[in-house]
């Protein structure tokens, strides 16, 4: 009898385990943690969303690239303090990371990727509520992808956060050879890794200063990223404590497949030759955060000041980050989350 | 960020330079590539049936029933750090050469064999919901097997599927939001892998492999996506015992 009683114990013990593992359930909003995917125009694009979304407050972050991953950006403060505050979306955009489907090339553009950002804003809507209130945030290509979202329809977000944005890939081409120009006189001068700048201003002396040229735009674009690890080692900006832990999240040679076909689909279609929006940024009224670091290599700080004189914005601010390059929500991250958590604050 | 500064200075190179890795991004240019593969295959194929017919050394085995002919396989799939998954599959048992040279240390056996593949897969990524998918694989394997029973074996798998499970996803069509029912989305997946193994004579556990798997899901995004799997894994049989099986070699 004991034996019976024993072993239908353990049946029922079996029972309720399976039972209470099936049946955990995310209901609390006010601690998120969810994955979802947007399908749109033939592409399926996941969005992961933590946080705390007791307000319905998201903050969405586009990732850089064109081609990056959303979840390179859960790290540092905006994991530790900007989720404390509202609830941080962050999305993989069409040919990127883990996003998949099915399209032809001309199924990603700059049009259809903002279509896609609002097409994530209704879904978000229709899961946690039409009273859900929208904060969007780019980072650098992520700046070109959010001000072509905020043209097509800005009405749906509180405010925009532009951070080391490209919203003039055009202009990058020629600030390039200016922004290196000028950082490598200055770190000349402060006897600097002398070397290595006399080395880039030779580079920037054979590319062609007339003309916009692809091999040579990529050649400063990974310049780029050199030269800010130049001016870490030297102490002129702060490294960046990047803790954000995504190896297993992303297989790595689906993400950098996909990421090369991306950027170079975009590129083909000139993205870096001829567009921009600078022209167009007196049409963005809604609060405006503008946030760059001041030795921004990769989007130099010019196109920050441009972004704050052209923001047709009644509310907006411009912070230059000293001590930081091209993430200063990594190098500076103390005063970014303050300055993005104040931002929301201020205009929920 | 600087994993992905690291993947941008690296693709940036490879845009470029124009380099091969780039051409092979372009799946109009990975299909004439497949063909001429198949075609070497279909070739080497032709080659060997024919090699078969030399009456010297030919061997055909013919016992009748499918259970004789069939050996069955389970293993890992996947790549250890971002996929795991479980595969399961049948080979049946083609044709069959078998050359048997006398040596001064004794006989040597080689064995060639033509499979054909058939196998139902499963694979996941335990940190996400991004990365689940069930696929399955039809195809021929050819296998050599020395006198020590060491294998290698090269397979290649035209006929190919693969199914995404996605988790909760919602789609927006013309403005509406609505629940996808069942998620995922469906890939050809054609593939072919490389392996080793070991042979175990008269066993019902018959042998062990390990192959690197490469396998494509296309239409992927605006191309196709390649990935690299490892196989690890056991076959096993069920044939029946046979008294006379000394006779038989």
């Amino acid at each position: 009898m004991q034996k019976i009683i024993t072993n239908h114990l353990k049946i029922v013990v079996l029972t309720l385990t399976l039972l209470s593992l099936f049946s955990c359930s995310k209901e609390d909003i006010g601690d998120l943690s969810d994955t979802l995917f947007v399908r749109h125009k033939g592409a399926d694009m996941p969005a992961y969303i933590y946080g705390n979304g007791a307000d319905k407050i998201f903050l969405i972050i586009l990732h850089g690239g064109p081609g990056g991953v959303g979840l390179n950006y859960r790290g540092g403060t905006i994991k530790s303090e900007i989720e404390k505050t509202c609830a941080v979306v962050y999305f993989d955009q069409r040919g990127s990371g883990m996003s998949q489907g099915s399209y032809s090339e001309n199924g990603i553009s700059v049009d259809i990727m903002a279509e896609d950002v609002l097409a994530l804003v209704k879904v978000i809507k229709h899961k946690y509520g039409s009273d859900s209130r929208f904060f969007l945030m780019g980072h650098s290509w992520g700046g070109t992808l959010g001000t072509a979202t905020l043209l097509k329809d800005q009405d749906t977000f509180k405010g925009w956060i532009e951070v080391d944005g490209a919203h003039d890939p055009k202009g990058m081409y020629f600030e390039y050879i200016a922004n290196f120009k000028r950082v490598a006189s200055e770190q000349i001068d402060a006897e600097n890794n002398v070397n290595y700048w006399n080395g880039v201003n030779n580079l920037v002396n054979n590319v062609n200063t007339t003309l916009y040229s692809e091999k040579d735009f990529f050649r400063m674009n990974r310049e780029a990223f050199e030269a800010e690890e130049k001016l870490d080692d030297d102490g002129v900006t702060n490294r960046e404590d990047d803790d954000s832990s995504i190896f297993f999240n992303y297989n790595f040679l689906t993400a950098l497949w996909s990421r090369s076909r991306t950027l170079s689909i975009l590129t083909n279609q000139g993205l870096w030759e001829n567009v921009s929006y600078t022209n167009r940024l007196s049409e963005i009224t809604i609060p405006s955060l503008v946030l760059w670091g001041r030795y921004d290599m990769v989007v130099p700080p010019k196109f920050g000041q441009d972004a704050f004189d052209n923001l047709g914005s009644s509310v907006k601010k411009l912070v230059f980050f000293e001590k930081s390059g091209h993430g200063p929500m990594y190098s500076e991250g103390d005063q970014f989350a303050d300055e993005v958590i104040e931002f929301i604050t201020m205009n929920k | 960020m600087k994993i992905t500064q690291r993947f941008s200075n690296t693709l940036n190179a490879t845009i470029q330079n124009n380099t091969g890795l780039l051409a092979l991004m372009d799946q109009s240019l990975i299909k004439p590539y497949m063909r001429k593969v198949i075609l070497y295959f279909i070739c080497f194929i032709s080659f060997q049936n024919y090699a078969q017919l030399t009456p010297e050394n030919e061997q055909v085995q013919n016992t009748s029933s499918f259970l004789e002919k069939t050996e069955f396989k389970v293993g890992y799939f996947g790549n250890i750090l971002w996929n795991q998954g479980l595969n399961v599959g049948a080979e049946y048992l083609w044709k069959e050469k078998i050359k048997i040279k006398e040596r001064r240390r004794g006989q040597k056996t080689i064995t060639n064999q033509f499979l054909l593949n058939g196998s139902l897969g499963f694979t996941f990524n335990p940190s996400t919901e991004t990365d689940t998918g069930i696929f399955t694989h039809y195809g021929l394997i050819w296998r050599r097997t020395n006198t020590k029973g060491k294998q290698f074996s090269v397979t290649l798998n035209p006929l190919g599927y693969y199914r995404s499970i996605l988790p909760e996803t919602y789609e927006v069509k013309n403005g509406e939001v609505d629940k996808v029912f069942l998620p995922g989305r469906s890939y050809y997946a054609p593939s072919m892998s490389i392996g080793f193994g070991k042979f175990r004579k008269d066993k019902k556990l018959s042998g062990r492999y390990f192959n690197i798997n490469f396998m494509l899901r296309t239409p992927y995004n605006a191309g196709t996506s390649p990935s690299i799997s490892l196989e690890y894994g056991y076959r096993f049989n069920f044939k029946k015992k046979k008294r006379d099986a000394k006779n038989n070699n």
